[in-house]
């Protein structure tokens, strides 16, 4: 397994259900711990990536903080629309460090990766990257 | 600038004012309903709270909910988790306020164990020949709760604004001190 460079694939994050200006969800796939996306408020959240093309995952990683439980989708074609569900996860609560979990796509392929935020362990969780292999 | 969304319960005995002071929310303290209508099961306004001297600002999704012994329990299903609480009794019973520490009993299991701040509201102001609680002892019971105490009148439109700037206040420091939290993480 590779790390994929989500910058070389083209990957952005489409969509967003929380804002803070300050705290973008660009911030998800810069390669940077220290930046993050915060939710704002009540649940579910959830974020869309879109890679240029079809690409094949086996494993995304999650640094995050609060977060409870999250379940992704994904499809193949080139709308963000018609998910369809591959897995879910509980994380254990971290007080004062990052969680970190690795999830296993089983190198499903996909051109958008939806992450859904279904629960937190508190009002307001924080994603603050989002790695993936192949 | 930042948009945060609260999920605000809307608690307290029947016929205390809840639907009233919502409604008064929800149309910038215009609309007091002269007519009494009982709230049989649940309500949601939005109401969208500027923080004064900031450019962000808080949306209230407000749950009215039946104050009625009869309807709580159906009623419950629809509280969801909520983020802010603002319970209310009416200044001219002493029972409704009695009631108080019941309703946050009831609500407790709804917070999954996190702290969700709120406000206390005597409504009915006006009726103040006729009160039978005293602000003293409201605003005190209201601090030993972590809630924040309003008095106000539906019917004058008297001081609601105070209650929706007060919850919409609690949920901005609460995104605050949490955020700062985030920002002293050490990584995982």
């Amino acid at each position: 397994m590779t790390d994929l460079s989500l910058s070389s694939l083209g990957a952005k994050v489409v969509l967003a259900t929380s804002s803070d200006e300050n705290h973008p969800a660009e911030n998800i796939i810069d390669r940077n711990t220290k930046t993050y996306w915060m939710t704002t408020g009540m649940f579910p959240q959830e974020f869309i990536i879109r890679f240029s093309e079809p690409t094949q995952i086996a494993t995304v990683t999650l640094d995050s903080y609060n977060v409870k439980h999250m379940k992704i989708e994904k499809n193949t074609s080139q709308s963000a629309t018609q998910f369809e569900f591959v897995t879910e996860k509980e994380f254990e609560s971290t007080e004062g460090h990052l969680q970190s979990n690795a999830i296993s796509l089983n190198g499903c392929s996909a051109t958008h990766l939806r992450f859904i935020i279904t629960s937190g362990y508190d009002h307001f969780v924080s994603v603050h990257n989002v790695s993936m292999k192949n | 600038m930042v948009k945060l969304r609260a999920r605000c319960l809307l608690l307290g005995d029947a016929a205390v004012g809840k639907s009233a002071l919502s409604h008064i929310f929800y149309s910038d303290g215009t609309l007091f309903q002269k007519n009494y209508s009982m709230t049989t099961g649940v309500e949601l306004l939005m109401k969208c709270v500027n923080i004064p001297e900031t450019t962000d600002s808080v949306e209230l999704y407000i749950i009215d909910t039946a104050g009625k012994e009869t309807f709580v329990e159906a009623c419950k299903k629809m509280w969801g988790e909520p983020s802010l609480l603002c319970l209310v009794f009416d200044l001219t019973s002493e029972q409704s306020f009695a009631n108080c520490s019941r309703w946050m009993e009831r609500v407790q299991p709804h917070c999954r164990g996190l702290h969700v701040p709120g406000v206390l509201v005597g409504n009915k102001s006006d009726l103040s020949a006729r009160r039978e609680v005293q602000a003293s002892v409201a605003s005190e019971w209201a601090q030993s709760q972590g809630l924040d105490y309003h008095e106000t009148s539906a019917k004058e439109l008297e001081n609601c604004d105070a209650v929706l700037l007060s919850l919409a206040r609690a949920f901005h420091s609460l995104y605050q001190e949490r955020r700062e939290a985030v920002q002293n993480l050490s990584p995982g």
